[in-house]
């Protein structure tokens, strides 16, 4: 087993080179120079160049991913030619709140999720489960942009149910910062109303998040209930005797759950990039909105960090959703491992 | 002494998209206390619904049982409550199916499988369980008598580790924690290796003979029934069409299937390839009217078409479907 | 056998076995009600000129005096800040759509599929190595995240989103078609292949592709949907169909600026966006059905 993680985090490490070089290639080959860019049209000459040389934009790309690299490595990510701060302080600001809503939503998905899925599933073509159906073809329909509209159009402006923009309504002020999660930050420092407050504005862009995974988790997680109750090791679990209880909640789910574990890491891994659209719409001054932001404004150093963080994430999940599915299933351990 | 279990004219149906399939269509048999009887019939003539009637794990919405009785000890199985059935599995009847494969789940241990049968099957009079070494110690106690060997390391493992006769084994250490008095083994060897198979059918037989269950022997290998059971009985297309004391069955079959079915066995004497039955099984959605059979029969008359023939009884118990020998 | 007589017996078989296909797939009502919606939409798009009030208005118009009228009995589905119908440009719209869909699937399928044949093949070789050590490295990050990567780094408009989205997504198809040729390359019929002298082509085009034909076409309905998402997405961060072009997911961001009230502005162009993908998915479903192998 141990052998096992070790190969896939080298198998990560490489894949993870080869992306660093895509993404500094592709963001180097943009047309026009990207210090003007940054400086603006007003920048004399001499600034420009001054600009590049300290971007070493005028030696040959391999010469300029290998001092990017040696940063990286440093743990310097470059300044965004944008905010020109240092990039890591631009993440180290936005990430907590995309990650407050990316695990909302994570939430949101695995509970509504799984248990209408399961629900929809032992209840088979009853009233339950043929509504679930259509629901959740609309939902894996409607892409997290449009979710997002239809839902502060409802939610928000007609029913007047949720806020509409940002982390927190203006005039309050945002919790002294310890995790970045301003709910957990004021639920710590005991400002209920504020984390009350807090936890209305998280709702609508994660329910719009939420929506499509819940749809897609449930579905699958509904048909593998479905494949499963007609196996014949469940008729045989009833006809030696074990009640209906342990039943469902072990012998049914532990397998049924299998499948959908493994979209549900990618699901996760792609909230960050649908979170891109929603923190657009809501306002919410997340990671994915600093990036797209970047790469309108073409701020290199930003753009290439964003895609890496985004690509180690991405990387990091489906690692940990392997390990996740290979404990729950057994076969894939023993087949992969020993012989 | 009234017998132990009484399956009287059982009608199954299943509802599929064209229409209702019309499975099991009048089943009747009988069966004693020790006694060891073999079902046989071609694959797809009801043998595993009449089990799955019994047990109570027909899948109800596609399936339904229209019409029968199956009477346990003097009670109705059809009628029983849910808590009696669960009783009944805990601690009376049980099976044996024929993929153990597909009869163990894949992600849990077999010992964990194991021990929850033994522990749902020990329940006490005072509605308590067994301890957790006292479940431990019947599992493995349970699984030597199959004769496994290595009981305690076996128990740790997967499904997909052990073998098919394994696995097989402990699908019968399963049934025999919860079958005190009725045992059915639906083609317990057919997916095993041949050698296997003996080991296994020999491990069934010598376990029925010390713990006196009955037991209900379905296959479709008429050799194996010869050698283990008491008594036979022959089903076609949903009806039991002959059964008889398996020496007399043997010596002198009598419906046109069963003779049908005797003379396809190949001779190792070399009288050449056998002739076998023409025609092929019914199909349950329009099913012949009357006899089943009546289509594939060489001996078939007018009235073969018209009515359902009952049994006629001739001999020692020798009871057989079919209007040839009415009296 | 005489070779028309051969090609005959062919046709015919295959005749039979789409009929065949075809009433699996009529069996469930929502796949055929996809099929129906796609060819409407299509047929939609490809004559919208004709059939739309409005046509002239797809485009740069402005007429102020009709500016944000809410939906009505002239204008369908209203009208824009700039007095342009919302109805017309949302089929127009579905013209760059269901382009894109066209071109990014006709330019990513072939080299993916191919590239997955090859690297399935030619297995524990340098070559499958580079390949799919390539495809992990595009796989490594969300489409959408690459596609916008990409997208910003030519100019933005239609035709470099396709190419943009082109770029990365024959990854897929590699890596699917490289499951399916490496599980398929250990039956017997391939090892007959190679030992009756087959060559490489062959093997690779006549016995593992047709094997493969059915999850690709399953894959491929799903993914018209899928790419129509990521162009809309694009378009709606502006990195897309630029103004005053009608792509669907422009409309839902102008749209979104004048929520609440205008809020037909960005409510149908959206509900155009969720109905094609909608029909998509129901008719890949269907497909998927078609092709599941029933049990006895």
């Amino acid at each position: 087993m141990g052998k096992y993680i070790v190969l896939r985090l080298l198998q990560t490490l490489f894949v993870l080179f080869g992306l660093s070089i895509l993404i500094f290639f592709i963001a180097r080959v943009v047309p026009g120079d990207p210090a003007r860019v940054a400086l603006g049209s007003l920048a004399t000459k001499e600034q420009v160049q001054e600009l590049r040389e300290e971007m070493h934009l005028d030696k040959p790309l391999f010469v300029q991913y290998y001092f990017w690299f040696r940063s990286i490595l440093r743990g310097d990510l470059g300044k965004s030619l944008y905010t020109r701060r240092p990039v890591t302080t631009d993440l180290k600001e936005f990430m907590p709140a995309t990650l407050e809503l990316m695990l909302f939503s994570f939430f949101m998905s695995l509970i509504i999720g799984q248990v209408m899925g399961v629900l929809a599933g032992y209840f088979g073509n009853s009233w339950f489960d043929n509504l679930f159906r259509v629901l959740s073809y609309i939902g894996i329909a409607t892409p997290a942009f449009a979710m997002a509209i239809f839902s502060l159009l409802i939610f928000s402006y007609v029913l007047n149910f949720a806020p509409a923009v940002g982390r927190l309504s203006l005039g309050v002020r945002s919790p002294h910062q310890i995790t970045g999660f301003f709910i957990l930050d004021s639920l710590i420092t005991g400002q209920f109303s504020i984390a009350w407050k807090a936890l209305r504005h998280v709702l609508l862009p994660a329910a719009s998040l939420a929506v499509a995974n819940i749809a897609q988790e449930g579905r699958i997680t509904r048909s593998s209930i479905v494949e499963n109750l007609q196996k014949d090791y469940i008729t045989a679990h009833i006809v030696y005797g074990i009640p209906t209880r342990s039943i469902i909640f072990k012998y049914l789910l532990k397998p049924s759950l299998i499948p959908t574990v493994s979209i549900m890491g990618l699901d996760f891994a792609c909230l960050i990039a649908n979170a891109f659209l929603v923190e657009v719409v809501f306002m919410w001054p997340g990671f994915s909105r600093y990036g797209v932001t970047a790469m309108l404004n073409k701020d290199l150093n930003a753009i290439v960090a964003v895609v890496l963080v985004i690509g180690v994430a991405y990387s990091v999940v489906n690692v940990i959703v392997d390990i996740v599915v290979s404990f729950l299933d057994p076969r894939i351990r023993l087949q992969k491992g020993g012989g | 002494m009234r017998p132990l279990l009484e399956i009287k004219n059982l009608h199954v149906r299943f509802r599929v998209f064209e229409g209702e399939l019309k499975v099991l269509n009048g089943v009747d048999m009988v069966i004693d206390e020790g006694e060891k009887v073999g079902l046989v019939g071609e694959t797809g003539c009801g043998k595993t619904t009449t089990v799955k009637s019994v047990l109570r794990v027909l899948p109800t919405p596609p399936a339904r049982i229209s019409a029968g009785e199956i009477i346990y000890r003097g009670k109705d199985i059809l009628k029983m409550k849910p808590g009696e059935i669960q009783s009944l599995r805990r601690g009376e009847i049980s099976a044996i199916f024929q993929d153990p494969l597909t009869a163990l789940n894949p992600v849990f241990t077999v010992g964990h499988q194991l021990y929850d049968v033994v522990k749902y099957s020990s329940k006490d009079r005072d509605g308590k369980y067994l301890s957790r070494e006292g479940i431990r110690a019947r599992s493995i106690a349970v699984l030597k008598e199959t004769g496994m060997p290595d009981s305690e390391r076996i128990l740790s493992n997967y499904p997909v580790q052990l073998s098919g006769g394994m696995r097989q084994r402990i699908c019968i250490s399963e049934a025999l924690s919860v079958a005190a008095r009725l045992l059915m083994a639906d083609e317990p060897t057919t997916s095993l290796d041949v050698t296997i198979q003996d080991q296994v059918l020999r491990l069934l037989a010598k376990l029925v003979e010390e713990k006196n269950i009955s037991i209900i022997l379905i296959t479709h290998t008429l050799g194996i029934v010869r050698e283990l059971t008491d008594r036979v009985y022959v089903m076609y297309a949903g009806n039991i069409v002959e059964t008889a004391k398996t020496e007399e069955l043997f010596n002198n079959p009598l419906h046109p299937y069963t003779r049908g079915l005797m003379s396809a066995i190949p001779k190792l004497t070399g009288e050449g390839i056998a002739k076998g039955i023409k025609g092929r099984i019914p199909n349950y959605l329009n099913p012949p009217a009357g006899c089943r059979f009546h289509p594939r029969c060489e001996h078939k008359m007018s009235i073969c078409s018209k009515e359902r023939p009952s049994f006629f009884t001739t001999g020692d118990n020798h009871r057989v479907a079919c209007f040839l020998y009415q009296r | 056998m005489s070779k028309k007589e051969v090609l005959i017996a062919a046709l015919s078989r295959g005749r039979y076995s789409f009929s065949k296909g075809w009433y699996k797939f009529s069996r469930n009502p929502l796949s055929v009600l996809g099929l129906i919606i796609i060819f409407l939409v299509i047929l939609a798009a490809v004559l919208a000129p004709y059939i739309t009030p409005y046509p002239e208005q797809a485009g740069p118009f402005t007429n102020f005096r009709e500016a944000s009228l809410p939906p009505s009995l002239t204008h369908l589905s209203g009208t824009d800040s700039m007095g342009r119908d919302i109805f017309t440009r949302v089929i127009f719209g579905y013209r760059f759509s269901l382009m894109l869909a066209v071109v990014v699937l006709g330019l990513s399928i072939p080299p993916g599929v191919i590239l997955g044949l090859i690297a399935g093949y030619y297995q524990r070789t340098w070559i499958e190595i580079a390949i799919m050590r390539v495809t992990d490295v595009f796989l490594s990050v969300p489409p959408l995240v690459l596609a916008l990567a990409i997208t910003v780094m030519l100019s933005p408009n239609l035709f470099n989103q396709m190419i943009a989205i082109s770029f990365m997504w024959w990854t897929w198809y590699c890596r699917l078609v490289y499951t399916m040729t490496t599980s398929l390359c250990q039956e017997d019929f391939v090892h007959e292949a190679e030992l009756t002298g087959a060559g490489k082509a062959h093997i690779l085009l006549r016995e593992i592709l047709p094997n493969c034909i059915a999850p690709i076409l399953t894959k491929m309905t799903l993914d018209m949907g899928l790419v129509i998402i990521v162009g809309a997405s694009l378009s709606f961060i502006g990195l897309g169909v630029q103004p005053p072009k009608p792509g669907l997911g422009t409309m839902v961001a102008d749209g979104a600026k004048r929520l609440p009230a205008e809020w037909w502005t960005a409510i149908f162009p959206a509900l155009a966006i969720v109905i094609i993908i909608l029909a998509f998915n129901l008719a890949g479903d269907g497909l998927r059905d078609m092709f599941a192998v029933e049990e006895v």
